[in-house]
């Protein structure tokens, strides 16, 4: 044991072994770092699901519950409560918030409590079973800053103004808080009613709580569930993930794969250097192989080594991720206002399996080559190495990638999608800079420069420029997306383009609100929207579990929104029929729906709208932006032919700097909901931005694994590069002469791999805009001339100093060893 | 200890090239006492290497036998014979083949740490590299050394276990005139000292007479 761990500190001496490790921790640091962010962010979501329902069971609707469900509840001997929330506004003086308001009854949370401040900075304390009394509001301290107020302060609500008394804190079924932007507001639900925020077609959720024992739980629930309408449902717990933790699930599976283009990098570094490494012991073996050592000694001997340095990259790496993801943590925790759980342990496993198996599929075979090496060899004039037949080497590989692949995306399918992926990508990416170099070796030809064109019959030049290449790509695709496309985005939109929607607007109000904005010399154009559920496809009924496609059955699980109007709108493009003619019936759908929906023109689709039944036929089928900032529907029914169905009205308007007539507006108005797009805009762009950030950062990485990978490739032909240099300096080149062809060879090799990640970053990035985002192809080559630039000089440097030892070296010397 | 060293019966080594036997070796059968000092000379590619493998076990003929210190090797695996070179067989190499991350200290170690040799190994290797004549240079690597120092290494490492053979592959051919020199008087010298079998490997006629045996190879066979 003792002899081996000198080995392995003998052994350390050799570059080779140092770059080994040093590809190692690049994996395990990403990967852990990753793997930590992630598991916080999903305990977050978990610790909320635990205490998200506040009852034993919850009953959950978009329309109001059916108060019979309560007495039942009640006979069976279970508590009760009942919850109703929806967006709103709230004003205090001249200031306007949007919230969402909560208004609960008596009983409230039958599970787990609320917890509450007197002040915005005061200790929290539990509530006890206290709700806000009659008149009075708790509201998180958010909606204390906006609204710039200090408990006792008051604050409207619709028709109703309420005195602000504490600050809440904690609710248990914080369901849509945590990754929620807009403050909660926790009112009685005695109150509700004067506000009249409420209205048939209000957007709220009705919730009915039930605790009590397990048993006469579930009992109740098997008695329930056979007698729920469509559109109520028990509660689970996945049906408040809001769509920012949706996006922050997926964002997390996109950084784990953006770790991965770093692992697969240093695993090429890994290979690499085994390599080299193998070469360097080759003699070592056969000669202790000489002098008596057996087999199973190399075997124990390398394997321990290379165990050991497994092990130390995991320790480094796993310290590093840990350090790493603190930042990645607090840049999350800065836009939901929350601190996140700590992390499960789980990572360090995966980042320690991650420096396994890029040991095990990657170097491991090139080292156990070792123990079949002949002694006989030390006696022959050259070494050969020992056979070991492709197929192996590579089956290997690609395991160890698929490993890798699957460690990290725990999904049997998409790994192997994505090793194909990866195989087509760096199959491309190798074309191409065989191609590029081809290329700069004709031209190297033709201007009489006799080291450029070695280098395009380098395959080591390739691989060089392909690993490169790929690090930046990532790096610079990144940087494309996150800030050129959402300001080629930004650009899009017309100065008037709306920047307040108005929802909520009863009937009644129309007239009034349109003479109010007349007044001041703004056009509104008020659109019905009606919430209906789709229940029948030609007189067939149609269930969520007919589609295979979870958006498809998320759509007929919930309701959508209709509208009805005569004019075409201006920002759709009709693709199918005609619009509706005067006097002509008829429904008008959105091209994306029907295709999902499986249906289209001539098929007739009938509704359930609050109970009522409204059935007609597809006459058009629209394509929609839905980026310009219109009011857009799914389905669009002829003028007047729901005019006598619950509804509110929705309109976009642009105000530019009338903004103020907003708060104006809701004091006419209260029950009217005005959400600011400019607001919304920057939440969504301060989101990209700051996720683009956090995959930016891991793609850093990327980049450093891409130089790791770059010294091993150089490590790996130095003894070439050290016969070249002697043979050229006994040809009588000095030293000037060869710095100046290093320098050369390696800013050439650099730039090309700039240009050619540029050039991809390039395409990639128009392409997304293009199909993903219905961008204009723009040629920004600013990318391309700053990566060609960062190529060269990171390329060049890395190159020069590898090499400048051999610059020194007497020719003679150099021959010899 | 056996009186017999080494002993051959008609070996021969023949390798398939390109669809046609390629005969290296053809019916060597010689005997070599123990403490014996023995030249084999020949032009190059002869097959003196590939003898010298053979008679050291590092390779398995083609036909014929080997016995190694009484030991028949036919029926040994390449460990079994590993595990009868340890510690009673040494080697030189015309390209020393010292271990390039390793100080001249801990080549010198390398034999004493693969056996289960107990006592001091640093006292031992400290003591072989005196004998050679390197006590100050213990510390450098073998690319800090010149070549007859390294080959110096190389002696110190192959007497470190105090073998019953040292076998060695032309010690001198990658040396100057005078270093070589040197290196035979060394060789000798720890021979003698030691009572070891030398097997050696050269193309150096004078280094070859001062053998107590000479045997010359031409084309495989003995002349
Ligand atoms: N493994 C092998 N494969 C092919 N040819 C070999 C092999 N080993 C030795 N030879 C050939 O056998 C001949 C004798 O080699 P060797 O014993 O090294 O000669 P010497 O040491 O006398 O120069 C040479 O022609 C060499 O090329
Ligand atoms: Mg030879």
């Amino acid at each position: 044991m003792n002899l081996l761990f000198k080995h392995w500190q003998q052994r350390w001496r050799m570059p080779e072994l140092r770059l080994l490790l040093l590809a190692l921790i690049v994996s395990v640091t990403v990967v852990t770092a990753v793997g930590f962010f992630t598991s916080r962010v999903e305990n977050a979501m978990q610790a909320q699901a635990r205490q998200l329902l506040g009852g034993d069971l919850v009953l959950t609707s978009a329309r109001p519950l059916d108060a019979a469900y309560v007495q039942r509840a009640k006979t069976v001997g279970l508590e009760t409560a009942e919850t109703v929330s929806f967006p709103s506004m709230a004003s205090a003086g001249d200031k306007l918030q949007l919230a969402q308001l909560k208004a609960v009854s008596s009983g409230y949370p039958l599970r787990g409590d609320l917890k509450t401040a007197p002040a915005p900075d005061a200790p929290e304390v539990a509530s006890n079973g206290q709700l806000p009394a009659k008149g009075e509001i708790w509201a998180e301290a958010r909606l204390f800053a906006e609204l710039a107020v200090q408990p006792g302060a008051s604050v409207t609500l619709g028709r109703s103004t309420f005195t602000l008394t504490r600050v809440l804190t904690q609710e248990p079924d914080r369901s849509s808080n945590l990754f929620q932007l807009a403050p909660v507001v926790l009112m009685n639900l005695d109150d509700l009613k004067a506000t009249e925020l409420l209205s048939p077609a209000s957007r709220a959720r009705f919730n009915q709580l039930f605790a009590g024992k397990a048993a006469v739980i579930k009992t109740f629930q098997q008695a329930l569930e056979p007698q729920l309408k469509p559109t109520e449902r028990i509660r689970t717990l996945e049906d408040d993930l809001s769509s920012v933790q949706q996006t922050l699930q997926r964002s997390g599976r996109f950084l784990g794969l953006a770790a991965l283009l770093s692992v697969v990098l240093a695993g090429a570094a890994v290979v690499l250097t085994s390599a080299s490494l193998m070469r360097r012991e080759l003699p070592a073996v056969a000669v202790l192989k000489a002098m008596g050592m057996s087999r199973r000694q190399v075997l124990f001997d390398h394997a321990f080594s290379l165990l050991l340095t497994a092990l130390l990259a995991a320790v480094i790496g796993v310290l590093l991720g840990l350090v790493l993801q603190f930042a990645l943590a607090e840049w999350l925790s800065r836009f939901v206002g929350k601190d996140l759980p700590a992390p499960s342990l789980m990572p360090i496993v995966t980042g320690v399996l991650t420096a396994v198996v890029l040991l095990l599929g990657f170097a491991l075979p090139q080292l156990l080559r070792l123990v079949n090496t002949s002694p006989m060899q030390i006696l022959q004039g050259a070494l050969q190495r020992p056979q070991q037949s492709l197929w192996w080497v590579v089956g290997c590989l690609l395991l160890a990638v698929f490993g890798l692949l699957w460690l990290q995306s725990r999904d049997l399918p998409l790994a192997g999608m994505l090793l194909l992926g990866l195989l087509a990508g760096t199959g491309l990416f190798w074309l191409l800079a065989s191609g590029a170099l081809r290329l700069v070796q004709a031209f190297g030809k033709r201007i009489g420069a006799g080291w450029i064109p070695a280098l395009g019959r380098s395959r080591r030049a390739v691989l060089l420029v392909v690993v490169f290449a790929t690090g930046l790509f990532a790096l610079l695709l990144l940087t494309t997306v996150r800030t050129d496309l959402l300001d080629r985005w930004a650009e899009t939109l017309p100065a008037d383009a709306p920047d307040h929607f108005l929802i909520n607007i009863q009937p009644a109000e129309a007239e009034p609100l349109t003479r109010f904005f007349d007044a001041h010399a703004v056009k509104l154009n008020l659109y019905p929207m009606i919430r209906g559920r789709l229940v029948e496809v030609n007189d067939k009924p149609v269930k969520p579990d007919d589609y295979e496609n979870q958006r498809a059955q998320n759509l007929l699980e919930r309701e959508f929104n209709l509208s009805s109007f005569a004019e075409f709108p201006a920002s759709n493009a009709l693709l199918e029929g005609k619009w509706f003619a005067k006097g002509e019936k008829g429904l008008s759908i959105e091209q994306g729906i029907g295709e999902m929906l499986r249906f289209g023109i001539g098929d007739k689709l009938t509704f359930d709208i609050a109970g009522q039944r409204f059935s007609d036929t597809v006459t058009s089928v629209r394509e929609v932006r839905w980026d310009s900032m219109q009011p857009n529907f799914f389905v669009i029914a002829a003028p007047g032919s729901v005019t006598d169905m619950p509804q509110t009205l929705i309109t976009s308007i642009h105000l530019g700097d009338k903004k103020p007539l907003i708060t104006e507006m809701i004091h006419q108005f209260p029950s009217v909901t005005a959400i600011d797009v400019g607001v919304i805009l920057t939440q969504v762009r301060s989101l990209v931005t700051q996720a683009g950030l956090a995959v930016q950062g891991i793609f850093v990485f990327t980049l450093i694994a891409g130089v790791v990978v770059l010294i091993a490739a150089l490590q790996s032909q130095k003894a070439e590069r050290r016969r070249e240099i002697a043979i050229l300096k006994s040809l009588g080149a000095g030293r000037a002469l060869l710095r100046q062809r290093i320098w050369g060879e390696f800013l050439l090799l650099g730039a090309l791999a700039g240009v050619l990640a540029g050039l991809l970053a390039l395409t990639a990035g128009n392409l997304l805009a293009y199909y993903l985002f219905d961008l204009d192809i723009n040629l920004n080559l600013w990318p391309l001339l700053v990566s060609s630039v960062i190529g060269s000089v990171l390329v060049g440097i890395a190159g020069y100093w590898n090499l400048r030892g051999l610059l020194t070296v007497l020719p003679l010397s150099l021959l010899k060893s | 200890m056996n009186k017999i060293a080494i002993q051959t019966n008609d070996l021969v080594k023949t390798i398939p090239q390109a669809g046609r036997e390629l005969h290296i070796l053809r019916g060597i059968s010689l005997t070599i006492d123990s403490g014996e000092s023995v030249a084999i000379t020949g032009l190059s590619g002869s097959g003196k290497s590939t003898l010298l493998g053979l008679l050291a076990g590092l390779d398995l003929p083609s036909s014929g036998s080997v016995k190694l210190f009484g030991q028949p090797l036919d029926g040994l695996d390449e460990d079994q014979r590993a595990a009868l070179r340890l510690g009673r067989v040494g080697f030189v190499f015309q390209s020393f083949h010292l271990l390039e991350n390793l100080t001249a200290l801990e080549n010198v170690m390398l034999p004493l740490e693969l056996g289960t040799q107990t006592g001091d190994r640093t006292a031992l290797a400290t003591q072989a590299l005196q004998q050679v004549g390197l006590a100050e240079r213990m510390g450098h690597f073998p690319n800090q050394l010149s070549g007859g120092e390294q080959q110096r290494v190389a002696l110190a490492r192959a007497f470190v276990t105090r073998p019953q053979i040292l076998f060695a592959d032309e010690p001198t051919g990658n040396l100057d005139r005078t270093t070589g020199h040197e290196i035979t008087e060394l060789l000798f010298a720890l021979q003698e000292q030691f009572h070891t079998t030398l097997v050696l490997v050269t193309h150096d006629e004078t280094l070859a007479a001062r053998c107590q045996t000479h045997y010359r190879l031409v084309e495989g066979a003995l002349a």
